[in-house]
């Protein structure tokens, strides 16, 4: 390379820079410096207001041998996750290979299906806990009505307040990833169909070996997705349950929130929220590993 | 190819990741971006003494929530400045929903609030052991006006380890409201001071009547835990930072599962789930009796012509009649960062004194001033509200006050745990004795955690 062009390239490449350095600079000083602060914090005693003492090991100590709470929040962390993902993942790719027929007011339910989606969560869930409500809800009342004599207390019950909670996520969220799924279905070309049915294969047959293997950089996508949004949420169980009753429906974000700014243990709190980061970390990586086994064929 | 794809979405994840731990990091970084701020206001601060030193113009920042819907606040701070020429009060208002957890994220920025009010006990105790607000003993003992008498034993439950951080605002004794209508439709004699819980018990259940969207509930129990514990606090014989005191909370949850099983009072489960707010259930003539703070006779005097309410005091199982007040109190403080901890005093000493509780009094909110003023208030209401009881000052000034969450440093920990296993006593996911057995355990914890 002469000189000329090695000077054009740095040019190209300092233009290039430029043009992310602003956003690279909001990403640095309000997410990145913060997020280390975080860490550091995580061996810290910090309550907020006066001296940060660092105390070393102490956080995870306390963590893992003596704080219930963090267990019972973890373990409904995993629950929460485990069956929204595949939950939501399954319907929303059954809602689309729906959508994408040629049906009669299309365009309609698939407005319907997003709606949940862009509308705001207060709303939803004020909406949810009224079609739940175990005395006074519609739901109870059908299954009263067709015979079933205790109905599920739902949110007021520690074993049904978290299934309550899903149903709402996955509620909520599937319309989106439908839409996704939407667009990589229309991606698939229809001659493998035409080609698969000249041969005779069934609608299984094809969904297994046409449709499934096309949109598997979908799936992983949203498989992704989910699972980190999951892992991460609290909003919807500080909307509706406030973690209740009890402790069923407490995840490590909200058990984070209430160290944090309910009890003021900001060192503390940071602690968990390294260890929540840790295994979204440790989870992604494995995705990653198996998607080259994914996707290999692409 | 897939290299890059790998990359993109790495750094979609981190993205993602980073911006949902995102509102905590916030508030570490005020923290750091303040520090210079603090230093510079510090030169401020030292400008400042010397304006005051001539008696010029000085603002008080003063935070608090529900100004701009609280007419009480407006007319006392006008009046203060009316008095006071030379100090401007600045209210700067947060959402009352989330305020406790607003200002010490605020205060860890050490913004220079002058004036701090907080809700109850337990936020107050946290800013103590924050160290975002001033102890108040030097200025008391400058101050020679000062009347501490009028607060009936409450100063001393706003000291922590021998000092004092606030002045009591607003202390709520908490009752039993009684719909007057509903009792002489009934035929029933209207409850009285001192009855036992299962006199209470039987009485609600006479009260109750009617099917679906036409019953009316004997009794109604919001769904705090503190309507459960202040029976036995109100009495001494619960301490919320005592586990072993927890014992004597059994026979009143027994009691209100009972009512709930019975249908007496409204599910527990059924009104976390809906959100209902205590004021309609009661408004509406839904339910014959309800337990509630005295910050209700405002809400009663405002919205309630149709029908004449009564109060009488919480039952208990030891025949306490009106001799101890039970509730919580709004304190208010001096912020350890503001530059005029001398006109927030003379400040916070007005809208806490004599002036600013007859303000308060007036539109039924209990001051935690008391005086025969004051009492004179309470007792001309049925003048201007005909449906209002006589004799309300009665269930306002007690021999003792008690305070329903005393200050310790661990009380908001101790709080959360009270709201978790109240929830699942109520919704029966435990039993009562196992319930009460976490709480100790759970409480035990924290409180050794030193």
């Amino acid at each position: 390379m002469d000189k000329k062009s090695k000077s054009l390239t740095r040019r190209k490449t300092l233009v290039a820079y430029s043009f992310i350095l602003p956003n690279l600079l909001g990403f640095f000083i309000f997410t990145f410096v913060p997020i280390v602060f975080s860490l550091l914090l995580s061996f810290c005693e910090w309550n907020s207001g006066g001296e940060i003492k660092f105390i070393g090991l102490d956080n995870f100590i306390r963590m893992f041998s003596k704080d219930n709470s963090f267990w019972i929040a973890l373990k409904n962390t995993i629950y929460y996750t485990v069956v929204t993902v595949p939950v939501t993942l399954a319907l929303a790719l059954f809602l689309a290979i729906l959508m994408n027929k040629p049906l009669k007011g299309r365009v309609f339910f698939r407005s319907v299906l997003f709606f949940p989606y862009v509308a705001s969560l207060v709303a939803i869930a004020v909406v949810w806990m009224a079609l739940f409500n175990p005395d006074r809800g519609p739901v109870n009342s059908i299954l009263m009505a067709i015979g079933i004599e205790n109905p599920p207390r739902w949110a007021a019950s520690t074993t049904w307040a978290m299934p309550t909670i899903i149903g709402l996520t996955v509620w909520k969220g599937m319309g989106y990833y439908m839409i996704v799924y939407l667009a990589a279905l229309q991606g698939v070309s229809r001659d493998l169909y035409e080609a698969a049915s000249l041969d005779g294969a069934t609608r299984w047959q094809q969904f297994v070996n046409i449709t499934w293997p096309c949109v598997t950089p979908t799936t992983f996508y949203i498989l992704m997705m989910l699972i980190v949004a999951t892992f991460k949420s609290y909003d919807i169980m500080y909307i509706t349950t406030q973690g209740g009753p009890g402790e069923a429906t407490k995840v490590l974000a909200y058990h984070i929130y209430n160290t944090a700014f309910v009890s003021s243990q900001f060192g503390y709190a940071s602690a968990i929220a390294m260890i929540l980061l840790a295994m979204i970390v440790v989870i992604t990586l494995i995705q990653f590993k198996f998607e080259k086994r994914f996707t290999s064929y692409l | 190819m897939r290299k890059r794809r790998l990359w993109m979405a790495a750094a979609l994840t981190f993205t993602v990741l980073l911006a949902g731990c995102g509102s905590k990091e916030e508030a570490v970084q005020t923290e750091a971006a303040s520090t210079a701020a603090a230093a510079a206001e510090e030169t401020e601060a030292a400008d400042a003494k010397e304006t005051e030193a001539a008696g010029e113009a000085v603002t008080l920042r003063v935070v608090l929530w529900d100004y701009s819907n609280t007419q009480y606040y407006k007319i006392m701070f006008e009046a203060f400045m009316a008095e006071y020429p030379n100090i401007t009060i600045e209210p700067v208002e947060f959402s009352a929903d989330e305020y406790d957890n607003v200002i010490v994220t605020q205060l860890s920025g050490k913004q220079n609030f002058d004036v701090v009010f907080t809700k109850n006990t337990p936020a107050l105790s946290a800013l103590i052991a924050q160290g975002h607000i001033l102890a108040l003993d030097d200025l008391i003992a400058a101050d020679t006006e000062f009347d501490a008498a009028g607060y009936a034993g409450l100063m001393d439950e706003m000291a922590l380890d021998g000092k004092t951080y606030a002045l009591p605002f607003r202390y709520d004794n908490n009752l039993i409201f009684y719909n007057k209508d509903l009792f002489d439709a009934a035929g029933v004699e209207y409850p009285k001071d001192g009855m036992t819980m299962a006199e209470y018990h039987a009485l609600a259940a006479q009260m109750t009547s009617g099917e679906g969207n036409e019953k009316v509930y004997g009794a109604h129990f919001h769904t705090w835990p503190s309507n459960i514990y202040e029976f036995p606090d109100r009495t001494e014989e619960f301490n919320m930072f005592e586990p072993d005191t927890y014992d004597s909370l059994i026979s009143y949850y027994n009691e209100a599962i009972a009512m709930q099983d019975e249908g007496v009072i409204q599910d527990y489960g059924a009104l976390k789930a809906s959100n209902i707010h205590y004021s309609g259930v009661f408004y509406n003539q839904q339910a014959a009796m309800m337990q509630m703070g005295t910050w209700f006779i405002n809400m009663l005097l405002e919205n309630v012509q149709d029908f004449s309410w009564g109060v009488c005091t919480l039952p208990n199982d030891i025949g306490m009649v009106g001799e101890n007040c039970i509730g919580g109190v709004t304190p208010v403080s001096i912020g350890a960062y503001g530059e005029h901890p001398e006109e927030a005093w003379q400040f916070i000493r007005y809208i806490c004194g004599e002036e600013g509780a007859k303000v308060l009094a007036a539109t039924g909110i209990v001051p935690g001033y008391s005086s025969d003023a004051i009492a004179e208030i309470y007792n001309s209401f049925p003048e201007t509200y005909p449906n209002t009881p006589e004799n309300l000052a009665d269930y306002i000034i007690c021999e003792k006050n008690v305070i329903e969450v005393p200050l310790n440093a661990h009380g908001k920990e101790v709080d959360t745990v009270f709201q978790e296993q109240h929830s699942a006593i109520m919704t029966k996911s435990v039993t009562v004795e196992e319930g009460i057995q976490q709480m100790k355990d759970r409480v035990n914890e924290i409180l050794a955690a030193e």
